[in-house]
């Protein structure tokens, strides 16, 4: 449905992208992943036509978008980063002008207008001017106009970007509802939504992708390590040197110390036995005091970090929990 | 050619909705009104003292349409310097400003009939400015006889004048995401086309008549005379296509600039 070949783009001498290629199958929901800066808009506009590619080509809904903008654009809702809209005018005026704009008219307009003014909540709102609405009621309708005219593919650039957290649940709750029925490319740097809404997510960063493939997939490969952070009173050394010698750790790290004598190390361990219990065992054949144990597991947030830094970072079990504050 | 119209609409719709276009409306009606009125008042002293005086009368061939038209239709040259810029200054920077170029831009629209949408509202709003003045002719036909074939030439050469100058506003408009900017950059230009005029009295010919040629307020003299010039006309258009095109180029740059 959708498919991007060795985009390049630069900007004067700096990069943009470099390379990228991907593809969107129909029905399927894409992340684009990546730090401020990485690409992602770039790449967002070259698919939508605003911005034409050094080299590469890029197809929407099987149209190249280079050889016939038009007819690419035609099957396209787009929402900017920044929203686009006329804060001079009514929700239903400006529903209605970019309806009109994406060649739809008479009955045909006004049921797609009243599609989204219903699917997206807007039905209090419709006659307000959208200056005076709130920033949620703006990415509304910023939602609604990107699918006025019921377009096979969505492209949605940071839709909850600059959001309160209930807005952005209530974003992402109407995003999830547009699944299946649509291709979706949504960009974010927030990667609960990632989890949330999309069946594969690709990671670019610094204008190349770094990452690519399912969710399922890249979980898993996050699951073949395991870290264990100990937190012991005792003889560093020994504590360490015991805990060096339990099958499957490949080394420990001490990361700090606490008063009271207290050592706290990081545990990396190959495969995915569960070796907790022979490291109590271990810290107490070096005669120290257990305080704390803790299994970490790699979450997408690691991953991305890692890609990002080069590093390897963990954290807690906790992080499936809705995030409070993205 | 939908495209166009509906851009041309909300151009429109979202101008009269800003209070910029009111106030612009009534600067005009009054200065108009304002050279209006003391124009005809002086033909009304002069005619007054060229009816006791046959021999100058004779000598000046001084007549309603000359003596009172001519300056009032005169001075739209002067004040479109001013307008202008303000009507077209908001029309592409404020898009720019506010991101949805980047919704006209992904539309499935061409980039001329985005220009063409534009160029049309702001040209509306200026026929209607200029069908305001309509009614100092006919308070004046009301008085003596009114030569219309030099009034409806006259309108003419301001319909042009005022397309050029109103392209020259929209091209500054594409080049910038400040709206001041935008009117500064326009009112420079259309003041340039002013100075040149004054350069060309004191150059020797052929420079001279070149650069009187180059002169935007220059053209308007001849159509208020009742002279239709070719020469004049396709200045004028050439200056619309010119702007035009630029527009045209500093989109694509745009674009391609991100």
């Amino acid at each position: 449905m959708i498919r991007v070949e060795n985009l390049t783009k630069y900007y004067g001498n700096l990069r943009g992208v470099t390379d990228i290629s991907f593809r969107v199958e129909e029905g399927e929901v894409l992340g684009f992943l990546g730090p401020n800066g990485a690409g992602k808009s770039t790449t967002m506009r070259i698919l939508t036509g605003y911005m034409p590619p050094n080299s590469g080509s890029a197809w929407v809904a099987d149209i190249n978008v280079s050889e016939s903008p038009l007819e690419a654009q035609k099957n396209l809702g787009y929402l900017p980063e920044t929203n686009p809209l006329y804060t001079e005018m009514t929700v239903r005026a400006y529903l209605n002008f970019v309806a009109s704009m994406k060649g739809m008219s008479g009955t045909d307009k006004e049921a797609g207008i009243r599609r989204v003014v219903g699917s997206c909540g807007l039905e209090d709102v419709a006659h307000r001017l959208i200056g005076n609405l709130s920033k949620g009621y703006r990415q509304r309708v910023g939602l609604a106009q990107a699918m006025v005219n019921d377009p096979p593919v969505l492209i949605l650039d940071e839709p909850t970007s600059g959001l309160d957290p209930a807005q952005i649940v209530e974003i992402r709750n109407l995003i999830s509802e547009l699944k299946g029925n649509r291709t979706l490319i949504l960009s974010t740097h927030i990667l609960p939504e990632v989890n949330m809404v999309c069946d594969r997510v690709v990671i670019i960063h610094q204008g190349r992708i770094a990452a690519e493939g399912a969710l399922d997939t890249l979980a898993a490969d996050m699951q073949s390590d395991s870290m264990i952070r100990i937190s012991a009173v005792g003889v560093t050394d020994a504590l360490s040197g015991k805990m060096k010698m339990v099958s499957g750790v490949e080394r420990v790290e001490l990361v700090g110390t606490s008063t009271g004598e207290e050592a706290h190390f990081d545990v990396h361990a190959k495969g995915g036995d569960d070796i907790r219990s022979d490291l109590v065992a271990a810290v107490f054949a070096a005669e120290g005091k257990l305080t704390e144990i803790r299994k970490m597991r790699l979450t997408l947030e690691d991953l991305f970090v890692r890609i990002v830094s080069g590093e390897q970072k963990h954290d807690e079990e906790t992080v499936d929990e809705e995030p409070v504050n993205a | 050619m939908h495209n166009t119209f509906y851009i041309c609409r909300r151009e429109l719709t979202s101008f009269f909705f800003s209070p910029i276009a009111y106030v612009i409306l009534a600067a005009w009606t009054v200065l108009m009104g304002f050279f209006y009125s003391g124009a005809f008042l002086s033909y009304a002293v002069v005619s007054m003292q060229l009816a006791r005086n046959p021999q100058a009368a004779a000598q000046y061939n001084i007549t309603p349409t000359s003596a009172v038209l001519e300056p009032v239709f005169s001075s739209v040259t002067v004040i479109l310097l001013f307008v202008a810029p303000l009507l077209t200054m908001r029309l592409f920077s404020e898009e720019k400003k506010q991101g949805t170029i980047e919704l006209m831009l992904t539309f499935p629209l061409r980039n001329g009939q985005l220009f063409a949408g534009k160029y049309l509202s702001v040209l509306f709003i200026y026929l209607i400015m200029l069908a305001i003045t309509i009614v100092y002719p006919i308070i004046l036909s009301a008085f003596v006889k009114v030569d219309w074939t030099i009034v409806s030439s006259a309108y003419l050469g301001m319909v042009l004048t005022g397309m050029a100058f109103l392209s020259v506003g929209l091209l500054a408009s594409s080049w910038t995401s400040n709206q001041i900017v935008a009117a500064m950059l326009a009112f420079m230009i259309l003041l340039a086309t002013f100075l040149v005029e004054a350069l060309a009295i004191s150059a020797g010919e052929p420079l001279s008549s070149i650069l009187r040629h180059l002169s935007l307020g220059m053209h308007l003299r001849n159509f208020i005379r009742g002279i239709v010039d070719t020469r004049d006309v396709i200045y004028l258009i050439n200056i619309n296509l010119l702007c035009g095109f630029l527009v045209l180029r500093s989109l694509e740059y745009y674009r391609w600039r991100g």
